[in-house]
């Protein structure tokens, strides 16, 4: 599916997506973001929680299955939530493009 | 050493209370039991938690609040009290504290949860005050007597109480709805 609803993604999730190309639980997802932006982006345990419950409703990541209900769950991202990085990685390359001809 | 405090702060005060939570905290007083009217503190080091009220969508015990504070505990966000669905969360300062990635829309859910538990909790007052007025009429029907007068003076005390609650909702009410708008506007320029 292409993102054909101009949909922007918000950092949190962009970068929670790009986490979960090897699956994680929820605290490795922070880790792994606060890794990848050299320390920059801190992700909020609340922000977090929100993003992954709207993916795992849009289908964007799953949960995979874990023995115990209550034990901590590991995530992944699906293919439907490879086409929207994709998406999103054009949008932005654009909005660089754009702004390097201008100011440059 | 421990220090048990009791302070009222009303529903639309959990801007304060987290204030003066945050304040002992600096102080060195670390919230470890929080419930109605009742704060216990022991003192540790100054400013080591940042507390944060919070008002869960679902009853404590339900499986999505449950999946919530396992989801915050493996962050390192501690439950330390609760009264009703409020919940006392607290987070070492130095792992960042509460602080949410996009504040506008933090501020947004905050204030939509409160209106909407403040305005469920109205529609009950207003519930209440209409039964009471029903039984008042009922009763202004019947044969005077000490029953009927008894019956009467409850749903008129009810009926007075409830309506002076209600009223002092409104000033509450549109505050929340300025944050709202507030918040939106905030989310026209910035995530």
């Amino acid at each position: 599916m292409i993102n054909n609803e101009n949909k922007v993604l918000t950092e949190a999730v962009f970068y929670t997506l790009l986490a979960l190309y090897s699956p994680l639980h929820g605290y490795g997802i922070m880790q792994e973001t606060e890794k990848m932006s050299n320390g920059r982006l801190k992700l909020s345990a609340g922000t977090l929680y929100g993003a992954i419950s709207t993916m795992l409703d849009k289908h964007w990541i799953k949960a995979l299955p874990s023995e115990e209900e209550s034990r901590r769950k590991e995530y992944r991202i699906t293919e439907l939530g490879k086409s929207i990085v994709k998406a999103e990685l054009a949008r932005l390359e654009e909005l660089v493009e754009n702004g390097k001809k201008i100011i440059e | 050493m421990k220090k048990i405090v009791r302070k009222i702060f009303f529903v639309w005060e959990y801007e304060k209370e987290e204030q003066w939570l945050n304040e002992m905290s600096k102080e060195g007083w670390e919230l470890v039991k929080a419930s109605f009217r009742k704060y216990q503190f022991e003192s540790g080091i100054p400013n080591e938690y940042t507390i944060r009220l919070e008002l869960l969508d679902k009853s404590l015990n339900s499986k999505e609040s449950t999946s919530y504070l396992n989801f915050l505990k493996e962050t390192g966000i501690e439950m330390v009290g609760e009264c009703k669905q409020w919940i006392y969360l607290r987070c070492k300062t130095a792992d960042g504290g509460f602080e949410p990635n996009n504040r506008a829309l933090y501020n947004l859910t905050h204030v939509l949860k409160i209106q909407e538990f403040i305005s469920k909790t109205k529609n009950r007052l207003v519930a209440l005050i209409a039964i009471s007025m029903c039984g008042l009429l009922i009763m202004n029907h019947l044969e005077p007597s000490n029953f009927a007068d008894f019956i009467s003076g409850v749903c008129t005390g009810i009926a007075l109480s409830t309506s002076i609650v209600t009223l002092s909702f409104y000033p509450f009410s549109k505050r929340t709805n300025e944050k709202v708008k507030a918040a939106i506007n905030e989310l026209y320029t910035c995530e």
